[in-house]
């Protein structure tokens, strides 16, 4: 992470740059949902809008989590710490996908 | 007490304490928001109605977007600014920084504001219809089907009761276990003015008697209800001691035995019934509830939507109002129709439903209750022409129009075609028909409808929306669009409106950094810069949500 005024004073214009990405990305985000020439798959919204609009986000959200929040030369406890924190979030995620499983979605399950 | 590692790093670490802190409660940051996603996810891939995709208007949260990301940049300017030691100019970017916070909480507000004022029905056979009620006037309201709302007996009161729940009394049964006193005390002016009376002599347990006649009041209730709570404690005190002395009688007479062979079952039968029995002077007569008549054969009562349910929703037909505390009112069902100006129609979940069961869902749709009306049949059949329009436009592009498309009418559709006629929409393209729609601008957070608040209001603008009575029979569901709509509702408001307080917590710190931090700056600069450095962090890590937020909730 940049500590001195001289580094810090060259990644002022990395800032900026970041910044205008992130309102470029937010509008193609807007576009892809709202434009018919932008709207890949089937009309409306289909998984390939789902995969697309989540792509960009988490482009942009990888552009703050590095630059703005500095993740891109941090020491390696904050790593661990975040990193922990990250897996557990995409674990619980993945715990909803058991529900495929579960009887009561079976056809005959109750008789229904 | 000087607090250490606040601006030197630790050895074994290498950061400073807090910074350690701030990582560690953003880790759990991530695993709450995490959860909330989870339960987000669950939800719609196994909703069993038509997820309202694309349904929030993407004005107010693009520009909410743009906001959080420009206080991103200027939070990121401020820190730099106080390592460059520029005190005016941390000044500058954390005042913009907290300006963009107000500015988000306001464009939040104005959003909620609109759903919570915004009525949603779902019909019996599934149709759903969007709108805004009119305010209840004094003996309710009515809309003729043509269309046009009678305004004479309206209330002028946009924020009055909009849909309640009416009966003509005839009686009046209290649940003496249940009655809640929030129940009573707002419902008891309508009992008073409705005069009603204790319907027959009733003894208490104590002995004391309450006349017919009796005049109904919070006192009566309450002495009642103490009494039938007496009652029934010293009764099941004998009903206990009279078990435990028949246990002791049969393990007695019959040791060894367990509790389930027959014979231990017939002789604690036989023991309970005779300690019972020989106490049988003991047991007190519990009332369990009073029933009250109005003294002139009926009264008019009316509750709000949410605290009961209409045994018998007809008008005119005999049934009763059963409270959420057991309260009974019998009687004749009233007047208890909805009727709004309708500025979105839904087929998806009737064409869902006729799926299931195997009907053709555009007989399904034809046989609505919806288009039994013209106004609302005249909608439809012009939604018809334009999905057909559109259609042929997408014909050329080897597409077809979408479920939405097909089967949803939104509210700059019917603000367009309810005053063109079918037959010049005929004329026109595709293009030029949805070039004539309100902008997204117009309705920032949703329908144009402030002619529907200022309801009465003559000189009010906005768009005068078809409108309709749907009589209460007709209404399987009905909400403001509050997490009570549905699941989607539920997660978008429990997801923004833990966002939102995170937003106000985040402002709260850099605002202090802000208006309190010079003295910081004074003593040690790099102290004030690090605390400004964490306190952005979590700034980052809010904005870092609302870039999932965004499109999640509003464009998917």
């Amino acid at each position: 992470m940049a500590d001195s005024p001289e580094a810090i004073k060259k990644h002022i214009k990395l800032y900026i740059l970041i910044g205008a990405t992130l309102f470029a990305c937010t509008v193609l985000t807007v576009a892809v949902a709202k434009l018919e020439f932008l709207d890949f798959g089937e009309r409306g919204f289909d998984h390939v809008d789902a995969t697309i609009g989540l792509l960009i986000a988490l482009f942009k959200a990888a552009l703050v989590a590095l630059i703005f929040m500095h993740l891109n030369s941090e020491k390696k406890m904050v790593y661990m710490l975040f990193g922990l924190g990250l897996i557990l979030a995409f674990c619980l995620m993945a715990i909803t996908g058991f529900a495929f499983s579960d009887p009561i979605y079976y056809k005959d399950f109750f008789g229904r | 007490m000087e607090i250490p590692y606040i601006v030197e790093p630790r050895k074994d670490t290498g950061l400073n304490n807090s910074k350690i802190g701030i990582w560690l409660f953003l880790a759990s940051e991530v695993m709450l928001f995490g959860g909330l996603f989870s339960g987000y996810i669950f939800l719609r891939i196994y909703a069993d109605y038509p997820w309202p995709e694309r349904t929030l208007p993407v004005l107010p949260g693009l520009i909410n977007t743009f906001v959080l990301i420009g206080s991103s940049i200027t939070v990121v300017f401020a820190w730099v600014s106080l390592k460059l030691r520029e005190w005016r100019k941390f000044q500058i970017y954390m005042a913009i920084t907290i300006i963009c916070a107000a500015l988000f909480m306001v464009l939040k507000g104005v959003e909620y504001n609109a759903k919570f004022n915004h009525q949603a029905i779902r019909l019996d056979d599934y149709t759903v219809i969007e709108g805004h009620a009119h305010p209840q006037g004094e003996h309710g309201e009515h809309a003729a089907d043509d269309g046009h709302t009678e305004h004479a007996e309206a209330s002028h009161d946009p924020h009055g009761p909009k849909k309640n729940l009416n009966i003509t009394a005839e009686s009046l049964q209290i649940n003496l276990r249940r009655v809640d006193d929030i129940y009573y005390e707002t419902l008891g002016i309508q009992y008073t003015e409705g005069n009603f009376v204790l319907a027959d002599d009733v003894t208490l347990s104590d002995g004391s008697d309450l006349k017919k006649g009796t005049t109904i009041s919070k006192e009566v209730i309450d002495q009642a209800k103490e009494d039938f709570l007496d009652a029934i404690a010293n009764n099941s005190e004998i009903d206990i001691w009279a078990n435990r002395e028949a246990w002791k009688a049969v393990r007695k007479a019959l040791p060894g035995k367990r509790y389930w062979e027959k014979d231990v079952k017939e002789l604690l039968a036989k023991e309970i019934k005779e300690f019972k029995d020989g106490r049988e002077d003991d047991y007190l007569i519990a009332v369990p509830a009073l029933t009250f008549v109005p003294s002139s054969g009926h009264a008019e009562i009316s509750v709000l939507p949410g605290w009961g349910k209409l045994s018998n929703p007809k008008q005119g037909e005999k049934g009763s109002l059963k409270l959420k505390d057991q309260t009974v009112i019998t009687g004749i069902t009233a007047d208890s129709s909805i009727t709004m100006n309708v500025d979105g129609i839904d087929f998806r979940h009737t064409v869902m439903k006729a799926d299931e069961r195997g009907i053709d869902p555009t007989a399904a749709i034809n046989n609505s209750w919806l288009l039994k009306h013209e106004n609302m049949k005249s909608l439809w059949e012009k939604h018809k022409l334009i999905t057909a329009k559109l259609a042929e436009v997408l014909k050329e592009k080897d597409r077809k129009p979408s479920d939405n498309d097909i089967y949803r009418i939104n509210w700059q559709e019917i603000a367009y075609i309810q005053g063109v006629a079918i037959e010049d929409l005929e004329k026109m393209s595709h293009e030029d028909i949805i070039g004539n729609y309100p902008g997204d601008l117009e309705g920032i957070a949703g329908p144009v409808h402030r002619k529907h608040k200022d309801y009465g209001n003559e000189e009010a603008r906005g768009v005068e929306y078809p409108a309709i009575t749907v009589p209460r029979e007709q209404v399987r569901f009905e909400s403001v669009f509050s997490p009570r709509w549905n699941t989607y509702y539920a997660t978008y408001f429990t997801i923004t409106g833990l966002h939102g307080l995170h937003v106000i917590a985040g402002a709260l710190v850099l605002g202090y950094y802000l208006f309190f931090g010079r003295k910081m700056y004074d003593e040690n600069p790099e102290w004030l810069a690090n605390r400004v450095e964490v306190g952005g962090l979590f700034w980052h890590f809010v904005d870092l949500v609302w870039i999932f937020l965004f499109p999640i909730l509003y464009l998917m």
